[in-house]
């Protein structure tokens, strides 16, 4: 017993101090004010709070939910028929397919990120593609627009919905399929009432991590979207920087913390009622 | 406990090569010049000869924005010995007492600089800090897509632009330019006025294709863009590259700026940091800085020994007339909360 604690204190000290410490910090500066050069002054404060309920930057906060509630369900769609065809491949071939999703990873995510630029630009390849041989006229406007951002997100954060679906897939209990088609259940009902539940935890693990991911990036919105529909994150960097106002930022930071949370929180809750309701059906 | 053991001593060994190396690095004898700057804003040759010829290493960090080097600055302990601020950064650190007072009497060049851009407002008897390079904010176009004279701000609004438009994605310079379209200062603190030029921007957009600062002369250079707000020294890479791209300061005037030398109070190398900086405005010195790194050079008697090719630049070397309608931005104090969320406005599309 003694043994195993050890083994957790690095853990825990690289979490207090890289982890906690900083958001320890942020929180406290959050309820602070400052000087017209940026300078903290230490006097309590809820300002920084009441300030996020402005209708502008509720706004924001929404368009910043729709975006990252968008990623996570498209993420989705694609990811699971991917992570279902790979789980079900003979063993090399799932080899080749699971290096294949992480080789982007070994490319800078700026770089890749900066190809799409190449891509969708109106003189862009796709488009010189498409005049080419002949099926548009003159070209498309697909970059700097809320899809570019939209495909952007979509396309960085694909493997990390594939990967959990895979374990979830790859550690399921097939036996259990075999003895639903032996008790005469078609395919999708197999999959919808042994294969969907069994994978639920994979699904969740994939959606949290989409979803914090998308919501906390501010690269692909000022990159694809031409900075022309500032995030959450965006208000966030530009508090920090040219605004000068790191307890406004902080506090949006801080409201972002616990929207991440309760995101969580809500998953969890959607997954152990599945737990729960999967147990009184058995008893 | 064998295990221990292991780590232990592959940790000690590992520790003592890193340590090994930390101090292989600089030579004990000689002085160090920490210089911190933006990223490639010296000819390297020039700063080696600086090196050789005081016997000194210069150790070269970068900044991305004027709100990195005032936190660093600001957290202590960094221990730069010249920085480079830009005119409004230099204003809020000599109101912060950031900056140590130069003793001219070690920076005599300091008379080779042109009187254009000596005691400007920011520091109005150049007693913190001393002109590097300066530029315009005006308008750069390319002349394959855009006909007619263009001499005024208003012509970003032409119809025919629409989604060809390209901003700096700054609050001060996106903003100041509608002051200056309708006649303001660009650092007014008259919140009427800034909303005047805010409902103006607000009809700019959808023309608008991106706000990009960074980027903006790769969007210019590859057609992407028209028609934009740019700096002038970047309308001078941009025009190398694509020839079919002019530049034009409009008759409203434009924002000017500048980035500077300055000293950071505690540096332990203040002699040292004044003999850099009157080492880089000897003309020849000057000369080869910036022909190699393409900024202007506010140095007069450098003149001499320029390129034709780059004194005939106008991009670079703008006129007296055009620096005449320019104006600086001044810190605007509590208005910059103004700012921010007009520009929150303006980025998001909401209200």
């Amino acid at each position: 017993m003694r043994k195993s604690k050890w083994l957790v204190s690095p853990v825990v000290l690289w979490l207090s101090i890289f982890l906690i410490l900083p958001m320890a910090i942020v929180v406290v500066i959050s309820f602070l004010q400052r000087d017209e050069f940026g300078n903290l002054i230490y006097q309590f404060t809820l300002d920084n709070y009441a300030r996020f309920f402005d209708s502008l930057y509720m706004g924001v906060y929404w368009d910043t939910l729709v975006l990252s509630i968008s990623t996570t369900v498209l993420c989705l769609l694609i990811s699971y028929p991917l992570a279902y065809y790979i789980a079900n491949a003979g063993a090399t071939r799932q080899k080749i397919w699971l290096l294949l999703i992480t080789v982007p990873f070994w490319i800078n995510f700026l770089i890749r990120t900066y190809a799409w630029v190449l891509l969708l630009r109106s003189q862009g390849v796709v488009n010189s593609v498409l005049m080419n041989i002949g099926i548009i006229d003159e070209p498309l406007k697909m970059l700097y627009t809320k899809g570019a951002v939209l495909l952007g997100m979509v396309y960085t954060f694909i493997p990390f919905m594939v990967l959990p679906i895979y374990v979830a897939l790859e550690q399921m209990d097939k036996k259990l399929l075999e003895a639903a088609s032996d008790l005469g259940a078609t395919r999708w009902n197999a999959f919808r009432l042994i294969t969907l539940p069994q994978t639920k935890s994979g699904i969740m693990t994939g959606s949290v991590l989409v979803f914090v991911s998308t919501a906390g990036m501010y690269v692909v919105t000022d990159i694809l979207g031409g900075a022309k529909s500032a995030m959450l994150s965006n208000i966030i960097q530009t508090q920090f920087l040219g605004a000068r106002d790191w307890p406004f930022g902080s506090a949006l930071s801080v409201i972002f913390a616990i929207t991440s949370l309760v995101m969580i929180f809500l998953f969890n809750m959607a997954l152990r009622s599945r737990h729960e309701r999967a147990k009184e059906g058995r008893a | 406990m064998k295990k221990m053991k292991w780590f232990a001593s592959t940790m000690l060994a590992s520790s003592m090569i890193i340590g090994l190396m930390a101090t292989a690095g600089c030579s004990p004898k000689k002085d160090t010049l920490n210089l911190y700057s933006w990223a490639d804003n010296f000819d390297e040759q020039v700063i080696k000869d600086f090196e050789k010829q005081f016997d000194v290493n210069i150790n070269y960090d970068v900044f991305a924005n004027n709100e990195d080097l005032l936190a660093k600055l600001k957290a202590g302990g960094s221990n730069y010995d010249v920085i480079q601020p830009s005119d409004y950064m230099v204003a809020t650190m000599i109101k912060q007492d950031l900056l140590e007072p130069l003793n001219k009497e070690n920076i005599p060049n300091w008379s080779n600089i042109s009187d254009r851009f000596k005691n400007q407002p920011y520091d109005p008897d150049n007693k913190y800090s001393v002109v590097y390079t300066t530029g315009v904010t005006g308008i750069a176009y390319n002349k394959k897509y855009v006909k007619g004279d263009i001499n005024s701000w208003a012509d970003l609004w032409k119809p025919e632009y629409k989604d060809k438009v390209l901003l700096l994605d700054d609050a001060r310079e996106v903003i100041g330019m509608s002051l200056k379209k309708n006649g303001f200062s660009n650092s007014t603190t008259n919140e009427d006025e800034i909303k005047k030029a805010v409902d103006d921007i607000k009809q700019l957009l959808p023309s608008v294709l991106a706000f990009d600062t960074d980027n903006i002369k790769q969007k210019m250079i590859a057609e992407e863009g028209y028609i934009g707000t740019v700096w002038s020294g970047d309308a001078a890479y941009i025009a190398a590259q694509n020839p079919d791209v002019a530049y034009v300061v409009p008759k409203e005037g434009g924002t000017i700026w500048s980035d500077n030398y300055a000293i950071p109070k505690g540096t332990k190398h203040k002699e040292l940091a004044e003999k850099f900086i009157n080492y880089m405005l000897d003309p020849q010195v000057s000369a080869k800085n910036y022909e190699s790194i393409g900024y202007s050079d506010p140095n007069d008697k450098a003149k001499e020994f320029h390129s034709q090719e780059y004194l005939a630049n106008t991009m670079i070397n703008l006129s007296d007339d055009e620096i005449a309608r320019t104006e600086w931005l001044m810190d605007v104090g509590k208005t910059l909360q103004v700012y921010d969320r007009y520009w929150t406005e303006i980025k998001s599309g909401r209200e």
